[in-house]
């Protein structure tokens, strides 16, 4: 479209491109892709899902460069159809989706996987920003809150039903992050937050079994360390040995000798800490902090408010995912399964992020008035 | 910059929440990038506490994760008689064990493994506790499995992770019950006596000598395990070996015991309780000792089970109880060596002396009475014909006090210092004793007692055994000795041992050939010679000690060749009647046997006649 029709216009655009998130984004994705190989290889195969996680990187490129290229206002326009194929694409799953690790979380076309979860995340931003951007009053009263909290609510329930208490922590990330960007008052902000905190013990019963446990062992790892606790003791026993220089790629014993559960999905960071010590994990760290905060800062030089809480939305997720998976791995947070972004092994994952980094580049590079 | 887009005056809005909406919406982002921050930054202090501070901790966790140590269990040392015949040897045999950090569901896996071995299920959990304060090491649950039981466990090794099959020897004793008092047994090592082997080496649930040779010898026949560290993953398979110490064999422990003879005593004394002590006067190396009724040592081999030691222990015949060193008995006329000597040595008798025996011997009220009035008998006489009126004589002659130090010379009433573990130290009386103990003065007929080996005189076989040897050789007073020598495990000869002199007797040389011309006669035309063996001069006295449990007890104690002495026997037969009856022929018995394996030595020694 325009973005490749005019040559001029696109050094123009260029111009603007985030070179830092750009760099950041690719780092973490290579980062990812050395460790995933790590993580999973052994002696019959030492390349392990090293190809699988090739074709995820060369396909999320495509979608990266697609999303910046693409006027992120047209997918605004759609937002009706998006957001009525969020919830088709959710609700199909927890009828017809395919079973792992005792949630309903995949959905299988031919043979390609998808975990619809992860796309209703985009989807979410995507048509949040876009309502939130037509909305020409400031917001004043609690109610003022409703109709957006009403626009979040159905795809929450869905997906907390599959179940899948992480994803729905992460929407919830990412609305408030947006209506903070919004400028909704601080008070009803901190009520909205205090209000689900309130609610939380009433969803205590929702819960499985597992995800229960998940929840006691994170207040005491010692009091099932060879169930529910031992991941995350092994995940801190991997990352401390490390020490500061770590064992070396393909070097880690709580990787190689299968000590470490998960070890190239939720556990990934644990790798790092292993086989790159805290040099690794610090600078992993520093990479997606560096990129959140140059997600933030184009949302700010975004030209329209859908940018910016297209922006600050990305960042939400992105951000919220980050500090809850490291968290996870060294204790400060409970196992609530969700990956590391562009690090973990996981296509859909993978392809979301990507996607979220190019929306992000593409309000970047449309941050002038000039071409629009 | 874009213009902010709510922009309000401050102060200018009358609602309270103005100064909140003022807020520019670059602001908000600029917060929200501090709070990323923060958050950031306090993963980042948790990785340097995890990672730096705690990183040589955690580390070690990580090495535990992955290190097993096992033992590789060192064959102990065998147990050789004198001509290296094999009394106690080693078999291969598998162990099974719980490793109780990696049984992570001990409720699914002991049932099962109950089921396999036959254990009850209560066992294996009280072992799983005993592991428990060193999770890393094996606690052994059974030993010596058969080769089926292992098959099984090794198919199921995945359900039945923290299981774990070692190879470990188990002892054998070839001949079961021959000799299983001198050879001991073994057990697992007590809490105690852990405590104090610890350092070198024992952990919970090995065996440990707790009886004979086996107890005695344990630090040396007992080896150095050696010690394999293998990286295990996660499912507990074992990918490669670190590290390796090759362990030691125990040292091999040759023993003076004959076990031809020591069979013989054995054959002797079946369906009887009683001892028989074989013993060479030059050394005071043992060539037998038996004690009967005896028990199987196999049994202990694996570690007895509950019932069977219940059942050994708790027999009234007590068979476990070494009958030769750790039980003392009323010595009766054996004690009558003591009594003639003493009196030899104090000149109140000579080999020519006479005396008149009408049967018995008046004393005040009382009247002691022999079995038979011997008439007039000479020294010689009195003692072949074992006649107590001349020894009653003789005691009251040489008084209570000359009686117990002559006692004391021959080494009666303390341990003789075999090697083997129990000894008791018997018994010889004196005023002191009996009024301290009984609470009543010591009478004359206490002494006339005593010269005849009644009354509280309590002796043991191999004490009986160190006194004849003593007046055999001409008056030293050897410590017994049922060891000979110590092979390493390749077979060199790395220590012997020698006589141990423990004193001697300090009598003159007369004194004791009149005595033992007495011995001689004994066997020769007195009450001992059913002892006799044709062709061997046989010396020795019969005993028939009376006491309070019953029928007296059988006493020979001889040597041989009566001129030229290299063998001693001492036969006790527990409720015998007569000595010369019940205990001679053993005596002759070993006599014969040890007379026809010289006679075979001598005519296969190359240059004889």
């Amino acid at each position: 479209m325009s973005a490749v029709a005019a040559p001029r216009s696109l050094r123009r655009r260029l111009r603007h491109l985030d070179w830092v998130f750009l760099v950041c984004t690719l780092t973490l994705v290579a980062l990812g892709t050395v460790v995933v190989t790590s993580a999973t290889s052994t002696p019959d195969q030492p390349l392990g899902l090293l190809r699988p996680r090739l074709v995820h990187v060369v396909v999320g490129l495509f979608v990266l460069a697609g999303f910046a290229a693409v006027p992120y206002r047209s997918l605004g326009q759609v937002w009706k159809a998006l957001y009525g194929g969020n919830l088709a694409l959710l609700a199909l799953t927890d009828l017809v989706g395919r079973a792992a690790l005792g949630a309903q979380r995949w959905l299988t076309l031919g043979p390609v996987s998808l975990q619809p979860s992860e796309l209703s995340k985009l989807a979410l931003i995507v048509t949040l920003a876009w309502t939130l951007s037509h909305r020409r009053e400031p917001f004043t009263r609690p109610a003022d809150l409703l109709p957006y909290l009403l626009h979040a609510v159905p795809p929450f329930v869905l997906v907390f039903l599959q179940p899948d208490l992480g994803t729905s922590l992460v929407f919830a990330a990412i609305v408030l992050g947006m209506l903070w960007a919004a400028g909704v008052p601080r008070r009803h902000l901190g009520g909205l937050v205090a209000a689900g905190l309130l609610a939380a013990p009433l969803l205590w019963p929702l819960l499985k079994p597992y995800q229960r446990m998940r929840l006691v062992v994170f207040v005491d790892p010692g009091l099932d360390p060879l169930g529910a606790g031992y991941n995350l003791i092994q995940s801190k026993i991997a990352i401390g040995s490390g020490g500061l220089w770590g064992k070396g790629l393909f070097a880690g014993t709580q990787n190689t000798l299968q000590f470490l559960p998960m070890q190239h999905t939720d556990f990934v960071f644990a790798v790092i800490g292993e086989e790159l010590g805290f040099v690794g994990t610090v600078a992993a760290l520093v990479l997606f902090w560096a990129w959140c905060v140059r997600g933030l800062r184009v949302a700010s030089v975004a030209r329209d408010d859908f940018g910016r809480y297209l922006c600050v939305g990305v960042v939400s997720m992105v951000a919220f995912h980050t500090l809850v998976n490291v968290g996870m791995t060294v204790g400060l947070a409970p196992t609530t399964g969700i990956p590391l972004p562009f690090v973990s092994y996981g296509g859909t994952s993978l392809l979301v992020n990507l996607a979220g980094a190019g929306l992000v580049l593409g309000v970047g590079l449309r941050r002038s008035k000039i071409l629009f | 910059m874009r213009p902010p887009r709510f922009r309000l005056v401050p102060g200018s809005d009358p609602r309270p929440d103005a100064p909140e909406r003022a807020e520019r919406p670059s602001a908000r982002l600029a917060s929200l990038a501090v709070a990323l921050t923060v958050a950031f930054g306090a993963l980042g202090v948790r990785l340097w506490q995890l990672q730096v501070l705690q990183g040589e901790y955690y580390a070690q966790l990580a090495d535990s994760n992955r290190l097993r140590v096992h033992r590789v269990a060192a064959p102990r040392g065998l147990i050789l008689d004198r001509r290296g015949r094999p009394l106690v040897t080693n078999r291969p045999a598998f162990s099974v064990s719980l490793l109780p950090m990696e049984l992570e569901a001990p409720r699914r896996v002991l049932p099962e493994l109950s089921r396999i071995l036959g254990v009850p299920e209560a066992q294996l959990w009280a072992r799983l506790e005993q592991g428990r304060s060193r999770p890393f090491e094996p606690v052994r649950v059974r030993r010596d499995v058969g080769i089926r039981v292992v098959t099984v466990l090794e198919e199921r090794r995945h359900e039945l992770r923290g299981v774990v099959v070692e190879a470990e020897p188990v002892r054998v004793y070839p001949y079961g019950p021959v000799g299983a008092h001198v050879l001991g047994y073994l057990g697992e090592v007590s809490a105690e006596e852990l405590e104090a082997l610890r350092p070198r080496g024992y952990r919970p649930g090995d065996l440990v000598g707790k009886a004979g040779v086996e107890r005695q010898y344990d630090g040396l026949l007992r080896g150095d395990d050696g010690e394999q560290v293998v990286e295990v993953d996660a499912a507990g398979r074992p990918l490669r070996v670190l590290r390796e110490q090759a362990g030691r064999p125990g040292q091999s422990l040759v023993l003076a015991l004959d076990w031809d003879l020591q069979r013989e005593a054995e054959a002797q004394l079946a369906g009887r309780a009683g001892a028989v002590v074989a013993m060479d006067p030059r050394t005071g190396e043992v060539l037998a000792l038996a004690s009967s009724p005896s028990f199987d040592p196999n049994a202990f081999a694996v570690g007895i089970s509950e019932r069977d030691w219940k059942a050994l222990a708790g027999d009234p015949r007590n068979p476990l109880l070494n009958r030769a060193t750790a039980s003392a008995y009323e010595p009766g006329s054996v004690f009558k060596v003591v009594t003639g000597l003493a009196a030899l040595q104090e000149r109140r008798a000579s080999p020519g002396s006479r005396f008149v025996c009408t049967g018995s011997l008046r004393l005040g009220r009382w009247v002691f009475r022999d079995l038979q009035a011997h008439g007039v008998v000479d020294f010689t006489t009195g003692v072949a014909q074992s006649c107590n009126v001349m020894f009653w004589l003789l005691g009251r002659s040489v008084g209570p006090e000359a009686l117990a130090q002559y006692a004391a010379q021959l080494g009666f009433g303390r341990p003789t210092g075999v090697d083997l573990p129990q000894e008791v130290e018997g018994n010889v009386p004196s005023r002191d004793y009996k009024e301290r103990t009984w609470g009543e003065p010591w009478y004359p007929g206490d002494t006339l007692n005593m010269a005849i080996g009644q009354g509280f005189v309590l002796v043991t076989p191999v004490q009986v055994a160190r006194a004849l040897s003593a007046v055999a050789n001409g008056g030293v007073l050897l410590q017994p000795r049922v060891a000979r020598a110590v092979l390493s495990p390749e077979g060199k000869v790395v220590r012997r041992f020698g006589p141990v002199v423990q004193g001697h007797l300090g009598v003159r040389q007369e004194a004791l050939a009149a005595l033992r011309r007495g011995l001689e006669a004994v066997v020769a035309r007195g009450t001992g010679r059913a002892a006799a063996v044709q062709g061997l001069q046989v010396a020795g006295k019969t005993g028939s000690a009376e006491t309070p449990r019953g029928r007296p007890h059988a006493w020979f104690a001889g040597y041989a060749p009566a001129r030229d002495p290299r063998l001693v026997v001492v036969v006790l037969v527990e409720h015998g009647a007569r000595g010369g009856l019940a205990a001679a022929p053993v005596a002759r018995a070993l006599f014969e046997r040890w007379w026809a394996g010289q006679e075979q030595a001598a005519y296969a020694r190359p240059g004889s006649p």
